[in-house]
């Protein structure tokens, strides 16, 4: 399948500060991409890069083959990582305004207000003033904006800090729809739980370069490491594996352990059964969170 | 774009009460300004004025018929009969302001009034007119042919131009309003650019719309909504004046209305432009007192210079050389046209100026926004914004 976005070899300077030293990133129509890396990675000026807010210095961007354009750019949903909204429209009224200066008419940005105000969850708040909303309704307002001109493409900065677990849910569920309707999303978020459950594939930045890009799956088995987690029948024995501490945070009766993937796990669990009684044994990957750290070198 | 950006700042800061409760209270102002001045107690042009007459066969009665002839409507007379004996002790009981005696004289209470009695005497010159004309045969008819008044002409060596006061008013007014509102609405278009840089609205607009066209939208819709506001107050002023007094409206205000307006309009477009292109250079409003110091420079030359031209001289040097400066001509052009004090070819030069500098400010603004509107954290200096122009 054709890429809909491709960014290669990004870079953007600001004075004496490196902001993106070269990103590159692509995705496919109805994927849903995690676009990770710590603060200050690069991840907000590419994605203003490719939304034309940020003059970037040399690469390229393209969107559905092409060069990415003032019209082509037309078909993106974007959502900033602070709230964007006019604190003193009201919530109907500011979906329709947005899906007008994205080039829909007046009757259809009407239309498609009205359904986005009810899938977010905001009927009964349709007329209210934005500031008169809670944090997690202001965000859901902010989504309905991103989709109002049903874009092909969805660039959304943070889009989960500071919601409820209800407001999380509910966006979570708009991005998998758009996802199964075809849209591309491109989301960049620290709560990695969260970016495994959603993301077809990762990509992590680190001080304005990619690291590493693929599949979850793939990236965790691709980590030199495994996680062994031993649930002793009682007290836990002095066993480890040859040349490898127990983790310091084990709780009582539990044996943790970062071991080597090319570790043969069955000689392990052997050797641990002579040590005592085994009640369950974990060996596997490590999490998103643990290839994040590996990556990003921290 | 440009209309539905101008069409959301029409609605949200139409709707905002300051606006509101602003807009109420001059429109207030003006329709209640005429009223009350009629109102007020002896602001009628006519003077009420009381004058005891002594009873006098010779020229009592005859004095009562023309006195209100002669005195015309700028009095309201009040001719009240005395006897010869109460005249003194009326006078200092304030009964009447003057007493009209045999032989004729006048009795004034401590000092005279020149016009009253000059008044007095040509009513009393009338009726002894009245009286010898009758003792001659001649009949009131024939007494008012014989002293019908000559038709006088005037011609002027020079023209003397159309100035009058009514057109010094609307230019003054014109004044008030090419100081007040530029300021009014410049400030809030500067504020509303502030607001969109602050939340970060800016990046959701700016994904869909260029920084041109949100520039020009704002100008417009900040233009329109001043223009209504003055439609409002000047529309019920002036209903107002019509409806409390007898204004004769003569036609060199006709010819003066369209400078006024088109000079108030440029002002308006220039000064909205130049906040918004100010408020693009910060990010917080606690940076706004230093930006706009620049910007009110101007205003604050062109309003005292335009006062001074409005009521003293209208052709001192500074006063000509600021009709010129398009950043000040707005208050200056009507000030001085209103005086008969700028030729009609250097008035369509100032305008052209003006007009030619709106066009050339909104394309500079609009090239300007590209680079400032999306920088946060501490303020762009002017040098810094002209170096970014110039690299551009």
């Amino acid at each position: 399948m054709a890429d809909r976005l491709v960014v290669e070899q990004l870079h953007k300077r600001f004075d004496d500060i490196v902001a993106v030293d070269g990103v590159d990133l692509r995705i496919e129509p109805g994927e849903i991409l995690g676009f990770l890396g710590p603060n200050g990675a690069g991840k907000s000026t590419t994605m203003r890069s490719i939304l034309g807010l940020v003059a970037y210095d040399s690469g390229s961007i393209t969107l559905d083959g092409e060069p990415i354009g003032p019209t082509s750019r037309r078909s993106i949903g974007y959502m900033p990582q602070e709230r964007g909204l006019y604190m003193r429209m009201k919530v109907h009224e500011h979906i329709a305004y947005i899906g007008r200066l994205a080039g829909l008419d007046s009757a259809t940005a009407n239309d498609r207000a009205n359904r986005w105000v009810e899938r977010v969850g905001l009927v009964e708040r349709r007329d209210d003033l934005i500031q008169e909303l809670s944090t997690g309704n202001q965000q859901r307002v902010q989504l309905a904006v991103s989709l109002v001109h049903e874009p092909s493409l969805l660039v959304l900065d943070e889009p989960f800090a500071g919601l409820d677990p209800v407001a999380v849910a509910t966006l979570s569920d708009v991005m998998v729809e758009q996802m199964e309707s075809g849209v591309s999303v491109i989301f960049s978020s620290h709560q990695l739980e969260l970016v495994q459950d959603l993301t077809d594939r990762v990509t992590i930045i680190a001080a304005g370069r990619t690291r590493v890009t693929g599949t979850v799956t793939d990236l965790r088995n691709s980590s030199p490491d495994r996680n062994l987690e031993i649930v002793w029948q009682g007290e836990a024995p002095h066993w480890q594996p040859p040349d490898i501490a127990p983790l310091p945070d084990s709780p009582a009766g539990v044996s943790r352990f970062v071991v080597p993937s090319a570790t043969n796990s069955a000689d392990l669990i052997a050797s641990a059964s002579q040590a005592g009684s085994i009640a369950s044994i974990r060996y596997e990957p490590p999490s998103l969170d643990q290839v994040f750290l590996e990556v990003v070198g921290q | 774009m440009i209309w539905e950006v101008a069409k959301r700042e029409i609605t949200i800061r139409s709707r905002t009460k300051s606006y509101r409760i602003i807009t109420a209270f001059i429109l207030l102002l003006a329709i209640a300004g005429p009223i009350a001045v009629k109102l007020w107690p002896g602001s009628d042009d006519a003077r009420e004025l009381a004058i005891g007459v002594v009873q006098d066969e010779n020229f009592s009665a005859d004095f009562e018929a023309t006195a209100p002839l002669v005195f015309g409507n700028d009095y309201d007379l009040d001719i009240v009969p005395v006897e010869q004996s109460e005249v003194d002790e009326l006078l200092a009981q304030d009964a009447f302001e003057v007493a009209v005696e045999p032989g004729p004289t006048l009795v004034w209470k401590s000092s005279a009034e020149p016009e009253v009695g000059l008044l007095i005497g040509a009513s009393l010159q009338q009726s002894a007119l009245v009286g010898r004309a009758g003792e001659q045969g001649m009949t009131p008819t024939e007494l008012g042919e014989l002293l019908a008044p000559i038709d006088l002409g005037e011609r002027f060596v020079e023209d003397q131009g159309e100035t009058s006061d009514i057109v010094i008013t609307m230019a003054f007014i014109g004044l008030l309003m090419a100081f007040a509102m530029p300021q009014v609405f410049g400030q809030l278009a500067m504020m509303s650019v502030i607001e969109e840089k602050a939340s970060r609205v800016i990046e959701v607009l700016l994904s869909h719309i260029r920084p041109r066209t949100l520039l020009a939208g704002k100008v417009v819709g900040i233009s329109l909504l001043s223009v209504a506001q003055m439609v409002l107050v000047c529309g019920g002023m002036l209903a107002s004046l019509l409806l409390t007094t007898d204004v004769d409206i003569p036609n060199s205000a006709y010819l003066f209305l369209p400078v006024l307006v088109i000079c108030l309009l440029l002002g308006l477009v220039l000064y909205i432009t130049l906040f918004s292109l100010v408020g693009s250079l910060i990010s917080r409003q606690e940076d706004a007192a230093q930006v706009m110091m620049p910007v009110f420079l101007p205003i604050m030359g062109g309003y005292f210079v335009g006062t001074n031209a409005a009521f003293g001289n209208a052709s001192s040097l500074l006063a000509r050389i600021l009709t010129y400066v398009p950043f000040t001509a707005p208050m200056l052009l009507p000030v001085r046209v209103a005086r008969d004090a700028v030729s009609t070819p250097m008035m369509l030069v100032s305008l052209a100026g003006m007009a030619l500098t709106v066009v050339l400010l909104i394309r500079l603004a609009g090239r300007a926004y590209e680079f400032t509107l999306l920088r946060t954290g501490s303020r762009i200096g002017w040098g810094e914004l002209v170096q970014l122009l110039r690299s551009s």
